[in-house]
């Protein structure tokens, strides 16, 4: 069926996913600059997420792309067409949004009909794919209700229906599940990363949720003040943050202020250790730098073993298969350790302990965290 | 809870003395409608309809209804269109000039009748404006104006911006996003503020007094000749006829009104 959609469709042929192009974004409201000189490329059919706490221009980014935000400056192309001044209504974007934004006084079915009918199709045809569209989201059969008799996570598959029934080549979503339960949030994620297969259509979705970008797209974006930070794929983005920022924004990770003296890393502590030439991210000039490392590649080992950095054990939280251990160097850092709980000798707070740190997971930043 | 609290029997007594002094006239002006005598009344004598035949039976009166009643119709279309637009371009809109905007149409509550109607008066002589159906539609909706700006403004205030932001990328244009979308939202709301204007517009006196021509009268003004000269039971006839059809419209912008809070139950975080 989907075959016979993407034939049917009006891009018989191409690729059913648009490919974006923003080259050099920016946006002011008044003095301030909500995206800065922001450049993006995503190929056909990618699904790309973009992360950042609030009021780093992710939304902003994406209102530009639907066509509701005017660019100060910068281009946007979709599929080699200049869209940057183009209408909302011209761009022949699908859109969910934060809150559903169903049409309240419209059933399920004319809600989902809507932009066909926008379309100038026929009563018929318009409602034959809306009934298909309902059909894509697992909710045939309930056309006929009205959106204040569905649940919240039912209302948002109605706006996904509504999005993609006119088969659009991209797919913008604003924080679509923010509003909804945990569980139902993991079951929407599976269920749009399951359309987004099937369609095979361009996604870009905004979220502030770094588990859920990690969990569907196959690229992030992080932005921070406007401008990005870093954009990999999920793996990347976890084993090598391109920042401070990323490392920290990402899971957990432990910042350990050391300084470059041009051959090796000397910690507050006296410990010097010879990071391996991959290990830098950003070269450092000589002076301050920011040693990071994830908590579950440090390895917890007796005081004294050489090469181990020593560190008093503050707390020791037992998890069942892991154990979370924090430790303070003799400088004040804190550090985590997570290791798994089989075979770790018996430890009490207050110990000295040795901490390994293996040459291969080690990230050198040439900036001192915040 | 606290029912038997004194103060709260004391205001309640207020409420209904004042009700009542404000309904006794129209209940006693009420029956005298129905007196078979040609002079008013209290208690009426006998029982007759002549009264309403008199009136549906004369042409000068007829024609001041139909008068009125084409302002009425008129003063709530235009009403209804201007405040739409106003009120949403008020809550929506991104202009600097909102506050005063928004003085400018709410003052008519403010300002007196009389002082609207003799600005009014002298204006439309120089303009010709006098006595024609355009200026009495003019001065009614400017008066009717608050109050539909206000029923509009409620219903538009619930009304999520941004479903007309999903209508767009949806493929309407933004006039289509507001017809198709919050237009049937607000929509009873709309005409219940058309139905204050008519009534407003149907029994308004005082601009009337100061617009009305020789030969073109509206309907209250026409009452306010009938009083002065010969007073028969033909004003209480029409008094019943007003107060009928007053009750019968605002039942009409209740219902309405109840109407659209029903159908913009659905609130975005539900």
């Amino acid at each position: 069926m989907v075959e016979e959609r993407r034939v049917a469709g009006t891009t018989a042929g191409a690729a059913p996913g648009a490919e974006i192009s923003i080259r050099g974004l920016d946006k002011s409201f008044g003095t301030l600059k909500a995206v800065d000189d922001v450049s993006i490329e995503i190929p056909s059919g990618e699904f790309l997420a973009l992360l950042g706490p609030s009021g780093s221009g992710k939304s902003t980014v994406l209102m530009m792309m639907a066509g509701f935000e005017v660019p100060t400056g910068g281009q946007i192309l979709i599929d080699g067409q200049d869209c940057t001044r183009l209408p909302p209504q011209k761009r022949n974007i699908g859109m969910v949004f934060q809150h559903y934004s169903l049409f309240p006084h419209m059933t399920v079915l004319d809600n989902v009909a809507f932009p066909l009918k926008m379309r100038g199709v026929g009563r018929a045809e318009r409602r034959r794919r809306a009934g298909q569209a309902l059909e894509v989201v697992r909710l045939s059969g309930y056309g006929d209700r009205m959106p204040a008799q569905m649940s919240g996570g039912q209302r948002q598959r109605v706006a996904l229906a509504r999005a993609i029934v006119y088969e659009p080549r991209l797919l913008l979503m604003d924080e679509p599940l923010s509003a909804l339960d945990k569980n139902l949030r993991e079951e929407m994620q599976l269920e749009i990363k399951r359309l987004h297969v099937e369609l095979g259509i361009t996604v870009v979705f905004v979220t502030h949720d770094q588990g859920e970008a990690l969990t569907m797209a196959d690229r992030i974006a992080i932005l921070r003040g406007g401008q990005i930070q870093q954009i990999s794929p999920a793996r990347e983005l976890y084993e090598r943050p391109a920042n401070l920022f990323a490392a920290g924004f990402i899971g957990e990770m432990n910042m350990i202020p050391a300084n470059w003296d041009g051959s090796c890393l000397m910690l507050g502590q006296g410990e010097r250790i010879l990071p391996p030439e991959s290990a830098f991210v950003s070269q450092p000039v000589q002076g301050s730098t920011t040693l990071a490392i994830r908590p579950e590649r440090l390895g917890v080992v007796p005081a004294g073993t050489p090469g181990a950095v020593r560190a008093n054990l503050t707390e020791i939280v037992y998890a069942g298969a892991g154990t979370l251990i924090i430790a303070r160097l003799d400088d004040g850092t804190e550090v985590r350790a997570r290791v798994p709980s089989a075979g770790l000798p018996p430890l009490s707070a207050g110990e000295r302990i040795g901490l390994t740190l293996p040459p291969e997971a080690m990230l050198v930043y040439g900036e001192i965290a915040a | 809870m606290t029912d038997l609290n004194p103060r709260k029997l004391l205001l309640n007594a207020y409420v209904y003395a004042v009700l009542f002094f404000i309904l006794a006239p129209i209940v006693v002006i009420l029956p005298m409608a129905f007196s078979e005598t040609d002079y008013l009344t209290f208690p009426p004598e006998g029982f007759t309809f002549d009264w309403f035949g008199a009136f549906f039976g004369n042409s000068r009166w007829m024609k001041a209804t139909t008068f009125s009643l084409q302002i009425a119709v008129l003063t709530a279309i235009t009403t209804c269109v201007i405040a739409t637009m106003s009120t949403y371009a008020l809550m929506r809109g991104a202009g600097r000039l909102g506050a005063l905007f928004q003085g400018l149409l709410i003052a008519p509550i403010v300002v007196p009748h009389i002082a609207l109607a003799v600005a009014l008066y002298l204006f439309f002589r120089q303009t010709g404006l006098s006595s024609t159906i355009t200026g009495y539609v003019l001065a009614h909706s400017v008066i009717a104006m608050p109050f539909a700006v206000f029923t509009i403004a409620a219903a538009l205030s619930s009304v999520d911006a941004t479903l007309e932001d999903a209508a767009m990328s949806c493929g309407a244009s933004r006039f289509a996003a507001f017809r198709l979308v919050t237009l049937p939202i607000i929509l009873p709301n709309v005409l219940s503020g058309g139905l204050f204007a008519f009534i407003l517009s149907f029994d308004e006196p005082v601009i009337s007094f100061f617009l009305a021509g020789i030969r073109d009268k509206t309907l209250p003004r026409m009452m306010f000749d009938d009083i002065e000269q010969n007073l028969t039971p033909i004003i209480p006839a029409i008094a019943v006829l007003l107060t009928g059809i007053s009750i019968f419209v605002l039942v009409a912008a209740a219902l309405l009104r109840r109407m659209a809070d029903s159908r913009r139950t659905v609130s975005p975080e539900a």
